[in-house]
């Protein structure tokens, strides 16, 4: 039971030492040495140019960093010194106008209601379909399952502006128009295949013996699967969960085409702010950073966990 | 008796299959469908069967084709400047080896943030009159006026200018990618290279570069086809504009749809920029990708 143990732990910690491409972590100095593999080896070694490439980086991260914070000090600016010209980069004075501004138009909290809402329903709907059927895939092998995952990579190639339409319409045609229901359903097409192909690979890295112990022990397949599979991956599946949140928060065009005023999200928000109050660049920022504060504070939490989720997803599709 | 185990895994695949089939697979029959209409815009209104006529006229009109055009010239501008400054970062970060943990999350965070507030962010840096980017360079002498380049009102550069968001959300994903490949690259054989004498571009280009090559190719081709879908970061800047010089396929074909009511057109569209990708995917899915097993 040692081995299980250990993926036990894995899972828990860092999914992607368990399967796949792993990203090494810092370790509290304990040199976890590779079989062959010099971790050194590309490292730069002279500390004149490990200065000159600190300096670089602290150079690329003001350049990569600075339009969200001007973002951000935008956001602070009173509406006319936003549109100053010359433009200032820090607010000649702070003030939360434009976040009272943002916040107090009418439907835009409620937009942050229907995309929680949204996400949240997507990401159990994707959980609850792609974990069954990524066990099922990786656990069997069977040629239904090998055609099933490719044809879930094929879905991940499909434009959402070719579904887009005749989805809304269907919705419409079901009495799901406008509803988050409608919206979760279409964002379930965009996360679930990627959701099989994450958990598929951490369900590869599960040993078989586990649930042939507990079938031994009297468990049956489905029980095996529930009681002893799912805890071992529960670290996968919270990547999964994370992916699948992020792509429903983040989503616009089945957003734009599937709600309109009950089921609206803060993206179709923000964009119709362009068109519906002229240029009131102080409200959208802050709106626009209100937004986005969440999803980068979860980030910087999650982030190991995020990373692993990332490398898998490239390399599995 | 049990089920064996054939049965209990199309079992447990079902559920999934079922939904992608119904939400995914027969939107796209109805979207092939339509593509053999001339539809009226409004709901109910007449449905003729015209043949392959959408399809002629898609070809025929010029502002298909000219999508067609700057939606593979968007991804390569995007796709190319994204992996030389991904490459380029993987490769800073990893000489800089482990004390630079805390960088690489930071690094992230654009990752995180919805493309429509990216191009919402850029729109606003590239704006005419009070974008920043403009006053700085003027500032820094390069500009000898703050509004000399319209970033986003001159159709001759507008392609690139909406492509900076994109590029700025995604690098750090190329990164990440190619960070982790760097990562398993063994350390034995730089040190081996080293010892013969390689200089850093020949280390680079002799041996990193064609070690990576998988994960390159993988790499590019998922954000290859993540580019030729852009929608949101360029429709909140331009709109497609000035005169279409950003209309990509996506914006072209909702723009057909919901502007210019015609759904038919707008399905045959749909359905060969669909063929397209499926092509492009199905070549890089059996080249690169052998799924069920472990790469």
């Amino acid at each position: 039971m040692r081995v299980a143990e250990r993926i036990k732990n894995d899972a828990g910690k860092s999914p992607a030492a368990v399967a796949g491409p792993s990203v090494p972590t810092t370790g509290s100095g304990s040199v976890r040495k590779r079989r062959g593999v010099n971790r050194e080896g590309l490292e730069a070694g002279r500390r004149s140019t490990r200065t000159l490439l600190w300096i670089l980086l602290a150079a690329a991260m003001v350049l990569y960093g600075f339009p969200f914070l001007y973002l951000l000090f935008t956001s602070f600016k009173t509406p006319i010194d936003t549109i100053a010209v010359p433009p200032t980069i820090l607010p000649k004075e702070w003030t939360l106008e434009n976040y009272a501004n943002a916040l107090g138009r009418s439907g835009v909290v409620a937009s942050f209601i229907n995309s929680i809402q949204t996400a949240i329903i997507s990401t159990l709907l994707s959980l609850v379909l792609a974990v069954p059927a990524a066990y099922g895939i990786t656990r069997y092998q069977t040629l239904s399952g090998r055609i099933f995952i490719m044809a879930a990579l094929v879905t991940r190639m499909v434009p959402p502006v070719a579904i887009g339409i005749p989805l809304a319409s269907m919705m419409a045609s079901m009495g799901l128009a406008d509803t988050p229901i409608a919206l979760s359903i279409a964002h379930t097409t965009i996360s679930l295949p990627l959701s099989i192909w994450l958990m598929s690979s951490f369900f590869e890295a599960v040993p078989r013996d586990l649930e042939e112990a507990a079938t031994v022990d009297g468990c049956s397949r489905l029980g095996a699967l529930w009681r002893v599979v799912i805890p071992v991956v529960s670290g996968g599946i919270a990547v999964t969960a994370i992916f699948a949140f992020l792509a429903s928060w983040n989503e616009f065009l089945f957003a734009l085409l599937m709600t309109a005023i009950r089921s609206q999200t803060t993206p179709v928000v923000i964009a119709n702010f362009q068109t519906q109050f002229g240029l009131d660049w102080g409200s959208m920022t802050a709106l626009a950073a209100v937004y986005s504060i969440p999803v980068i504070l979860l980030t910087l939490l999650l982030q190991r966990k995020i990373v692993a989720g990332m490398t898998l997803g490239a390399v599995k599709g | 008796m049990r089920i064996s185990d054939r049965r209990f895994a199309l079992f447990l695949m079902t559920p999934a299959a079922l939904f992608l089939a119904v939400f995914v697979a027969f939107p796209l029959f109805r979207l092939v469908a339509d593509s053999f209409f001339k539809i009226s815009p409004i709901a109910g209104g007449p449905r003729d069967f015209v043949g392959l006529d959408n399809y002629f006229r898609a070809f025929a009109s010029e502002a298909f084709t000219g999508a067609g055009w700057r939606t593979l010239g968007y991804t390569l501008i995007v796709v190319t400047l994204e992996f030389a400054l991904g490459l380029g970062m993987a490769l800073l970060f990893t000489t800089l080896g482990r004390s630079s943990q805390i960088w690489r999350t930071v690094f992230m965070y654009p990752l995180m943030i919805a493309p429509i507030v990216a191009g919402l962010l850029w729109k606003f840096l590239m704006i005419d009159n009070f974008g920043l980017i403009g006053t700085l360079l003027h500032q820094a002498g390069i500009l000898s006026n703050p509004n000399q380049i319209g970033w986003l009102s001159d159709p001759n550069i507008v392609l690139y200018s909406v492509a900076i968001p994109d590029i700025w959300l995604t690098t750090s994903f190329m990164c990440l990618v190619l960070f982790a490949g760097l990562q398993n690259i063994p350390g034995d054989l730089i040190e081996a290279a080293r010892l013969d004498g390689a200089r850093a571009p020949a280390l680079l280009f002799r041996i990193i570069l064609p070690l990576l090559r998988p994960v390159i190719a993988v790499a590019l081709v998922v954000r290859g086809i993540d580019a030729a879908r852009a929608f949101d970061t360029i429709l909140i800047q331009t709109n497609g504009g000035p005169q279409s010089a950003s209309e990509t396929m996506s914006l072209l074909i909702y723009r057909t749809m919901i502007r210019f009511g015609d759904p038919g057109l707008a399905s045959a569209m749909g359905t060969l920029y669909l063929l397209a990708m499926l092509a492009v995917a199905f070549v890089a899915v059996s080249t690169i990708w052998r799924p069920g097993k472990d790469s």
